[in-house]
């Protein structure tokens, strides 16, 4: 009754302010747009407003932040279906299938898929979250200390890495790239400059939202470019097909699945909702009669992957609001917002601002609701975007990406790191390494080296320390047989299907035109 | 040819290995004793260089094997994003290939660096340095104009960086427009008329979300006029 009455509460005070209710649909409107415009995100749009919240209240602050969460989260899906770009990694899986229904004429049902998808697990996972709040923040503060979180980062990775490149070896290669990357800075322990090359900028280490647009935004403009050379690129073919009431009960289990996976994804700090997107898409895959169909157009594929997402974004506000932790780099960007107010995240929020906690509460449950209405009445327009030439759309995406790059910490170097990591992305991808995978590397890395740091120090640094913790044990057992299985996939089991490509074509004479 | 390997695949261990033993060496640089940690800063480093280093030597059996076999198992979304498929169709595989494009992304960087040697051989102010920077690229949008009609991939690679490269000195209002007229050639619009438009739309919706709208503070750069240019645009608009 309590949580009934506290919901009003924060939605009265949420629509009775005019100013409140502007900044409730320019997030709804923002996070959406920014999710669905390639090459940019709602991290670029969160990035771009962080420093403006300071003249804003800390309830419209976090509120706006919010419901940008929850929406971009679904707009990111447009693009990963459209144009293969996931808006933000924890789309990278909805890619995987969306991408080859939009390109067999089926775009409008995987993004109606989406919209629908999205807006269940967010509302759900928002309900759940109102409900549970303390007693899930509860068990995390008592079940999950630092051995636990490593052990989940190291299962996680290990999931990860047969997702995405073309073999298991590329996929640890691709991980393995971004827990290199996150180590460059300063060591979370000590304080020691590692990798810094006597440069003062790698000093606070390589941020990841130029390094996310590089990856994803610009090594994709690049792909597009050689795909034009040759005249292979090829416009998305377009329909607005939206998938029947059947078709969704049919994968029930599918989404109640994705909700469970993504609502523990989410509310586990540091893990948030792309761990969850891959791993709602991988326990489809693992449960599926047909998994070979996945990657070629899977519908169940688009479902599993934005009903966890979006699951993720209700619980990911959990450990950020009741123990001070991000779960990714948006509720990483809340801190921000929280500490320009001189206020922290964490259990005192509760004591002292449990207005500000129900408001974003109802704004979140609103929020996700709205995917549903404005999603199918924006879907149109989006497509829309696909008639636009590409000649015409890439200037104005490699250039939003600079202002995204160049606005996180007013650096030019950031939009060399940014077209950099682009480059780099670009050559990845032909060589069939992971993006997704070294982004996610990228991101999880400085927290599993910091929890595997207070781990060794809490267990007096013996190994033995984990045996005595079951879920750390289970987590890490999980997590080394995935790798053993994939080890043994890798050298004992012939492919299902040849790669589409091979380099074992006999060589070909050297086009009239080079580029 | 060993087994199934082929020189591609002997080029890429090679990079991986050499770039663990790299990565490996310049570790001691850091490698301090942390009083209330006995692992040190480079147990963790150390530890991913030795997982690389396994992982790449796993790959190089694997091709050994299987060739370019992808592995079961796998959720294909890198097989299947179309990379590989373009840069196979566009004849974009062979080491010249890649030499020339690495030769052709040195341009922003001979930018980044060449200027400052030269000044300081000279023993050059600011202005000097200005000027330098100014000649320097002036010669290399030269070269970039000249390749771009039949290099265009490695100038779409390139031509972002080169822009990123320049933003600090020239400014973002300044760049920005010959930037997207740049990518839409690159992408192959040709006609004068679409280009000149589009460019219009694309600057002017971009000062007006961020310079009016949302007060985004881009670079306006550091060498005169491009300074006073960048700077009269923002006042103008602001």
């Amino acid at each position: 009754m309590d949580t009934w009455n506290n919901f009003l509460q924060g939605t009265i005070t949420l629509f009775s302010d005019p100013i409140g209710i502007l900044i409730f649909f320019g997030g709804v409107i923002g996070g959406m747009l920014f999710g669905a415009i390639p090459g940019v995100s709602m991290l670029t749009l969160a990035a771009i407003l962080l420093p403006f919240t300071a003249h804003l209240s800390p309830e419209h602050g976090i509120m706006l932040f919010s419901v940008i969460y929850c929406t971009g989260v679904y707009g990111g899906a447009i693009t990963a279906i459209l144009f293969n770009i996931p808006g933000a990694p924890e789309n990278a899986p909805t890619a995987f299938d969306g991408y080859p229904m939009t390109q067999n004429g089926q775009a409008g049902k995987a993004v109606g898929a989406a919209v629908m998808c999205s807006a269940l697990g967010g509302v759900v996972s928002t309900i759940i979250m109102m409900i549970a709040t303390a007693p899930i923040a509860d068990w995390a503060i008592s079940a999950f200390g630092p051995p636990e979180i490593f052990a989940l980062v190291f299962f996680g990775l290990a999931v990860a890495a047969s997702v995405g490149a073309k073999t298991f070896w590329k996929g640890w290669l691709s991980i393995l790239i971004g827990l290199m990357v996150a180590v460059v800075g300063l060591d979370p322990v000590g304080g020691i400059e590692r990798y810094d090359f006597e440069m003062p900028y790698l000093l606070a280490g390589i941020h990841f939202i130029p390094t996310i647009l590089g990856f994803f935004a610009v090594s994709e403009i690049f792909v597009q470019a050689e795909k034009k050379v040759r005249g292979s690129y090829q416009a998305p073919k377009m329909s607005v097909d939206f998938p029947s009431l059947q078709e969704l009960i049919a994968h029930k289990f599918a989404v109640v699945r994705s909700i469970v996976i993504g609502f523990f994804c989410g509310i586990l700090p540091g893990i948030g909702a792309t761990l969850a997107a891959f791993m709602g898409y991988n326990e489809a895959v693992r449960w599926s009669k047909t998994p070979e169909e996945f990657g070629k157009g899977k519908l169940e594929g688009v479902i599993s992957s934005e009903t966890a997402n979006n699951a993720a974004t209700g619980a990911a506000m959990i450990p950020l609001l009741a123990l001070g932790l991000p779960g990714g780099a948006l509720t990483a960007m809340m801190v921000g917002v929280f500490q320009m107010h001189d206020m922290e995240p964490g259990p005192l929020v509760f004591l002292n601002s449990a207005d500000l906690v129900w408001v974003v509460f109802a704004a979140m449950f609103f929020a996700n609701c709205s995917i549903l209405l404005i999603g199918f009445l924006e879907t149109k327009t989006i497509i829309n975007l696909l008639r636009i030439p590409f000649q015409f759309l890439a200037p104005m995406i490699l250039l939003l990406a600079t202002v995204g790059a160049y606005a996180v910490r007013g650096l030019t170097i950031d939009v060399v790191v940014m077209f950099l990591a682009g480059v780099v992305g670009f050559f990845l991808r032909r060589s069939g390494y992971s993006v997704a995978g070294i982004v996610l590397g990228l991101i999880l890395g400085k927290i599993g080296e910091q929890t595997f740091a207070q781990a060794m120090q809490m267990l007096h640094f013996e190994w033995s320390g984990f045996f005595n913790r079951p879920i750390a044990l289970l987590l890490l057992v999980a997590g080394l047989l995935t790798l053993c299985g994939s080890i043994y996939g890798a050298f004992f089991k012939k492919a299902s299907a040849p790669a589409p490509t091979g380099s074992d074509h006999p060589p070909e004479p050297p086009p009239p035109a080079g580029g | 040819m060993i087994g199934r390997l082929r020189v591609g695949h002997l080029v890429e261990a090679g990079l991986w290995l050499t770039l663990c033993l790299f990565l490996y060496i310049y570790s001691f640089e850091f490698d301090k004793d942390i009083e209330i940690y006995k692992f040190g800063a480079t147990a963790w480093p150390r530890t991913i260089i030795l997982l690389m280093a396994l992982a790449a030597i796993g790959q190089l059996i694997h091709h050994y094997v299987k060739g370019d076999e992808a592995s079961s198992q796998m959720i294909s979304a890198a097989v299947d994003d179309g990379a590989e498929e373009a840069a196979h169709e566009a004849h974009h595989e062979s080491l010249n290939w890649y030499l020339s494009t690495f030769a052709l992304l040195a341009i922003p960087f001979i930018y980044m660096r060449v200027p400052d040697w030269i000044a300081a051989m000279f023993s050059a102010g600011d202005s000097g340095l200005h000027l330098a920077r100014i000649v320097c690229a002036a010669i290399l949008v030269a070269i970039v104009i000249y390749f771009i009609r039949h290099h265009r991939v490695r100038v779409a690679l390139m031509l972002p960086l080169f822009f990123a490269a320049l933003l600090e000195d020239f400014g973002f209002y300044t760049l920005a427009p010959f930037f997207i007229i740049g990518v839409m050639y690159v992408f192959g619009e040709r006609r004068a008329k679409p280009m000149a438009l589009v460019m219009a739309l694309i600057y002017g919706l971009l000062l007006m979300l961020f310079v009016k709208i949302l007060f985004v503070g881009l670079p306006v750069g550091n060498i005169k006029p491009f300074y006073d240019i960048g700077s009269w645009v923002v006042t103008v608009l602001q």
